[in-house]
């Protein structure tokens, strides 16, 4: 018993010891640190927030070859799946400027080009409203050298932006802007040099939202309009380069009236041109996204349903 | 009756050799958790404290329980001795680096708590759990010069004057209770709308702000000015200093209903540095 007891206190004696050992170097070294920040902590702890955050490694967005990243407040862009990266003289916001909500992780869709002849990116610039342009900055040597144009000036703060080329020469842009409720200008631009000049093509004919658009060869473009209740297709179609634009005719069957609403970008399909009509953000014909299939046999002036296609084919 | 007397000897030394477990465990206890609860000693000399406490108890129990040689007793002497010492010595160490501001409410059921790294000036306010333990909860806006003071203005609300370094006074209120359900927050200054009186002093809340009137002179404090601690006590600001703390009393009721009667006292408490004592307010009517 006796040696019990004498054993217990020296452990005790030794533990208090070592605790105390360990306590005094930590409350003499740390000093209290509240849970809730406030403007004192805030001061004191200015200067690690003000070094320079180290550059993270740069991951590609997806798994494509040629592809882009916007790690570290810029945009660069590899033709080798990450193993090269080429930085694109811009700024990472003026690539979002105007209406634009999301986090900034990856670039608008269709605001850009990647491929390996040619990388193009639609921008704005310019500090107030009245000085605000639509830029392109593009380059056709994989990012060696970088050339920069102005496709319109000004131009109210962007929504809808695309911007694609088919060939070497020919490319088009289309942009929105000045959105007031459901409302808002919209404008396609086309270019034959390669982007180095744009004009621009007839003025849109209607001030509903754009949806999609796009050329299928140097003279026929398309406008289709209605985003948020469109209850038919709305299409607009150039066949001169866009001097004019004109009402495309869909030949709806009755029953797929208000349910297929929305035109997508026609593709050429032989000696015809294919459209795929989605049902818009409020479809629930079969899940809501079944599209139909229209076919073209005019060059886009009237369009005849062809075919009902699962979401699946699509892809 | 010495057999008596031996068999008393002894149940007295184990149970002072359970308290020195006790002890022991509690500080071994504190140090595993501390880390991990982020928690501290309300007051940082308590480590050593204890410490203390525990090797006394554990001398005493081994003197009562066991018979000792002379030589071993001496050893034991001199270890204790020394381990008294340093603790001593670290404890005032402590205290010169940390200086630790605690009181104890009146009712024994909440204890306020500052430190104030005196190299630095900063002051943290903590807020205790299981009467010994504490968290910090927020650091104080100015740093502490040497004057300050604690008065419990009700059994669960605390203020602390203090003196700063620019020589302005300021208050800082812990309050560790609520005067309606406990559900909703609600503010004191609209509370306590109306007039209200006490012994040379009046005190009125009205959409203006709240005007104090001591021995016929009026000061008015916009609501800009008046900032609320928890939901029992404002302060009332003037020059960015503090001037005065009103806080609900233990009787105040909170009604949701402002056109009901007042049930209850506040307590107008001056802002100085001098012995004062808090003044009990009676309602008198509405505005």
């Amino acid at each position: 018993m006796k040696n019990v007891i004498l054993v217990l206190s020296g452990f005790m004696i030794a533990g208090l010891i070592i605790g105390t050992y360990f306590y005094h170097n930590q409350a003499s070294a740390t000093l209290p640190q509240p849970n809730q920040p406030n403007d004192l902590q805030e001061n004191t702890t200015l200067p690690d927030e003000q070094e320079q955050p180290q550059p993270e490694p740069l991951q590609p967005v997806n798994n494509d070859t040629i592809t882009y990243t916007l790690q570290n407040d810029e945009l660069n862009i590899t033709f080798n799946n990450g193993n090269d990266w080429v930085k694109v003289p811009i700024e990472k916001d003026q690539l979002f400027e105007g209406e634009y909500n999301g986090n900034k992780q990856e670039l608008i869709e269709n605001s850009y080009m990647l491929t390996e002849n040619r990388v193009a990116f639609i921008y704005s610039d310019g500090v107030d409203l009245e000085g605000k342009r639509i830029r392109l900055i593009y380059s056709s040597d994989q990012g060696i050298t970088w050339k920069e144009s102005v496709v319109i000036e000004p131009f109210p703060p962007m929504r809808f932006r695309k911007v694609d080329f088919l060939n070497d020469q020919f490319g088009y842009a289309i942009i929105s802007g000045d959105r007031t409720m459901s409302q808002e200008y919209s404008r396609a631009f086309i270019t034959h040099d390669g982007g180095e000049t744009w004009e621009a093509t007839a003025e849109s004919p209607t001030t509903r939202l754009i949806a999609f658009g796009g050329f299928v060869d140097e003279t026929t473009g398309f406008l289709s309009y209605g985003t948020i209740n469109p209850e038919e297709p709305d299409v607009y179609v150039t066949q001169d380069s866009g001097e004019t634009w004109n009402e495309a005719v869909f030949n709806m069957p009755v029953k797929y009236n208000r349910v297929f609403v929305q035109a997508e970008v026609p593709v050429k399909e032989e000696d015809h041109l294919v459209v795929l009509v989605n049902q818009g953000p409020n479809g629930d014909y079969k899940g809501g996204l079944v599209k139909g299939e229209f076919i073209s046999e005019d060059n886009g002036l009237t369009w005849n349903f062809s075919a009902e296609v699962q979401p699946n084919e699509t892809e | 009756m010495k057999r008596n007397k031996n068999r008393l000897m002894k149940r007295i030394g184990w149970i002072l050799f359970l308290c020195a477990i006790g002890f022991f465990g509690l500080q071994m206890g504190y140090l595993l958790i501390q880390d991990r609860y982020q928690v501290e000693y309300i007051d940082n000399r308590l480590f050593y404290i204890i410490n203390i406490f525990c090797v006394i108890c554990l001398s005493l129990a081994i003197l009562l329980l066991l018979k000792l040689t002379k030589r071993f007793k001496l050893i034991g002497t001199i270890v204790v001795g020394i381990f008294m010492i340093i603790q001593i010595v670290l404890l005032v160490d402590s205290d010169r680096k940390i200086n630790n501001i605690t009181s104890v409410s009146p009712n024994f059921k909440h204890v306020f708590s500052i430190k104030e790294n005196r190299d630095s000036g900063e002051s943290f306010y903590y807020r205790s759990y299981y009467g010994i333990l504490a968290r910090p909860k927020e650091s104080l806006p100015y740093e502490i010069a040497e004057d300050y003071k604690v008065e419990w203005l009700a059994k669960d609300v605390a203020a602390f004057t203090y003196e700063t370094a620019e020589n302005t006074i300021q208050q800082f209120i812990a309050t560790y209770g609520d005067r309606g359900g406990g559900i909703a927050y609600y503010y004191v200054g609209a509370e306590m709308q109306g007039v209200w009186q006490g012994e040379n002093v009046e005190v009125i809340s009205d959409p203006d702000g709240i005007t104090v009137t001591e021995n016929g002179r009026s000061e008015l404090f916009e609501w800009e000015n008046i900032h609320q601690f928890g939901t029992l006590a404002i302060v009332l600001k003037k020059n960015n200093e503090a001037a005065w703390t009103i806080s609900l009393d233990d009787n105040f009721v909170v009604h949701s209903d402002a056109l009901e009667d007042k049930v209850g006292n506040i307590r107008l408490y001056k802002a100085t540095m001098e012995k004062n004592q808090p003044i009990k307010l009676q309602y008198q009517a509405s505005y």
